[in-house]
């Protein structure tokens, strides 16, 4: 527990990111932690079935690549690595982890594996307990009609584990379902010595903040930004860190002479990106407002963030259900000059027939014309003028599989049965859609385990 | 005059859920925008894309304001059959929205 100002930095935003901006960061951040954020809503579905399938496997395979880049630099500065990687199978990313620390030459680091997120197996002993994982979004009262199609059920867990697993001199922290903004409120308070308590809400409120606008890494310092004309060099992307002072006010900066851009506009996009009621955003370690935050720019690359707060965390956590919800095929066929949106036109009914005629009943099905209408729907003018081309979409989804692939051959007709000059698109492979279920459980249900051993030691464990 | 010519956007998702940033470029574009950005007008201007209610936050701390969109996705990123899943253009989209030039603004 320190009182001087605490270096956090953003290694990945999401699952596929780029790793060499963090080993940017290990090198020449001068950074205490580096959080790097894996998961996105349907995510945990995704590695839960890979799970069901090799038990050693579930958690993001970018963690070894990830580790082996990063680490050398990590070990030599300091610097302590954060993640929500391990996914559905912590344990197997710790081995993962494990192995390349091994390899590398750090038999002692030390790494941290939470879990506890998991409630995959627990829905139906907690529905019969009396509690009905009501849908957050549709207001639906019950599980139930989803209860037979369960693929996945992960809690979103707050900071708790991974300050104990610091506490536990942990080198590298893995969890699963850690809340995003948990990666880096977590290293800030074990580094302030804040807990869950009335003293703290408002650093913590602070610290969550922080971690909302750095959690998704480029985002906030030139990717995905209106200021796109102004981030110089975004193929070498800085990724963002905040030196936080122990007030709970922090700087947003990046690795001087990296690409991107951080100004105030790209820090208050990010900012409020993904969050609802700015006054009330509920996340597992405080109820975040953002009501009194200001943001200044306080030099090339810097931007000051000052008036956050917070106030008593939730008794109750996020929890994202993924359930089997039908099948889609889909399609695309590029329509030539001339008269190509009367074509598409006259290609949709081709296909919607054809798809009656066959006995296919589809629960939803789409028509775009790109280029034109896919983005913007109703709300899109008219073009005004007869484009060169219409690149057409078809979409449809179906409840079985067999149906999906039925329907994928019938997406084919554009170009064989339609208008002369249809250039074929191939149908892609029918993906399966896991739909999700927004839901709460009591705190009280999600006990979390820590373990930290030694890269050797999980070594010794496994053989 | 459109939303655009005043702010910068940014959209994003959660379930079926979008929310679109406007960031006013200066005090008098937030003031002028406090005006437009209604509900109302912004449902008429989306169309068939928002099949839910709207929510305003206005946050004169940023000059910002978060827009908050239900049933806005097609059902979501996972199941949803937009080519634009997650939503990205939903702020753009927005920001096509043209204000009511020649009417009297208090």
């Amino acid at each position: 527990m320190t009182d001087a100002p605490c270096r956090i930095g953003a290694g990945s935003g999401f699952w596929g990111d780029m790793i060499d901006p963090a080993v940017e960061l290990a090198n020449e951040g001068r950074i205490d932690y580096l959080c790097f954020d894996l998961l996105a809503e349907l995510t945990m579905s995704i590695l839960q079935r890979r799970k069901i399938r090799n038990p050693g496997a579930g958690y993001i395979t970018d963690l070894a690549p990830m580790i082996r880049q990063v680490l050398p630099a990590a070990t030599r500065n300091g610097v302590k690595i954060i993640t929500n990687g391990g996914g559905a199978n912590p344990p197997a990313g710790a081995h993962a982890i494990a192995e390349v620390a091994l390899e590398l030459g750090h038999p002692e680091l030390r790494i941290g594996v939470i879990e506890g997120d998991d409630l995959t197996d627990r829905i139906q002993g907690i529905r019969r307990d009396g509690w009905r994982f009501a849908n957050l979004e549709t207001g639906e009262q019950d599980i139930d009609r989803i209860a037979d199609r369960v693929v996945a059920a992960h809690a979103y867990t707050g900071s708790d584990g991974i300050i104990a697993a610091l506490g536990d001199a942990a080198d590298v922290v893995l969890g699963g379902r850690l809340a995003d903004s948990a990666l880096y409120c977590g290293p800030l308070m074990h580094h302030f010595g804040w807990t869950f308590t009335a003293h703290d809400w408002e650093r913590i409120g602070a610290a969550l903040t922080i971690g909302h606008v750095l959690e998704c890494a480029g985002l906030c310092s030139g990717g995905m930004s209106s200021q796109w004309r102004h981030a110089k060099d975004v193929w070498r992307l800085g990724f963002p860190l905040a030196e936080v002072a122990a007030d709970g006010t922090a700087t947003i900066e990046k690795v001087k002479g990296s690409g991107g851009l951080i100004n105030r506009w790209t820090v208050k996009e990010h900012l409020l990106y993904e969050v609802h009621d700015p006054h009330s955003y509920l996340l597992p370690d405080a109820i975040v407002d953002l009501g009194g935050v200001r943001v200044t720019e306080v030099g090339p690359d810097q931007v000051r963030l000052i008036g956050m707060t917070g106030r008593e965390r939730p008794d109750t956590l996020k929890v994202q259900i993924g359930y089997q919800d039908g099948f889609i095929a889909e399609s695309r066929a590029l329509i030539s000059w001339p008269d190509a949106l009367e074509k598409a036109d006259w290609c949709e009914e081709l296909v919607r027939r054809r798809l009656e005629y066959i006995g296919v009943t589809p629960l939803e099905q789409r028509y775009d014309r790109v280029g034109v209408n896919a983005l913007a729907g109703s709300a899109a003018p008219d073009p005004g003028y007869e484009p060169n081309e219409v690149d057409f979409r078809m979409v449809v989804k179906t409840r079985t599989k067999a149906e999906a692939e039925v329907a994928r051959r019938a997406l084919l007709l554009p170009a064989t049965a339609g208008p002369v000059g249809t250039a074929f698109g191939a149908p892609s492979p029918v993906r399966e859609v896991i739909a999700l279920w927004p839901t709460l459980v009591p705190r009280s249900l999600i006990d979390e385990a820590v373990t930290v051993s030694s890269a050797r030691e999980l070594q010794h464990a496994r053989t | 005059m459109r939303v655009h010519d005043l702010s910068y956007v940014r959209s994003g998702d959660k379930g079926d859920i979008a929310n679109v940033v406007v960031l006013a470029r200066d005090a008098d574009a937030y003031s002028r925008l406090a005006q437009e950005l209604l509900p109302e007008a912004i449902a008429a201007h989306m169309g068939e894309l928002v099949q839910g209610p709207i929510t305003v936050y206005p946050m004169p701390n940023l000059e910002a304001f978060q827009i908050v969109m239900y049933g806005a996705l097609g059902g979501g990123a996972t199941r949803t059959l937009r080519f634009d899943a997650t939503g990205k253009s939903m702020c753009t989209i927005l920001s096509r929205m043209p204000l009511r030039e020649g009417e009297a603004l208090q």
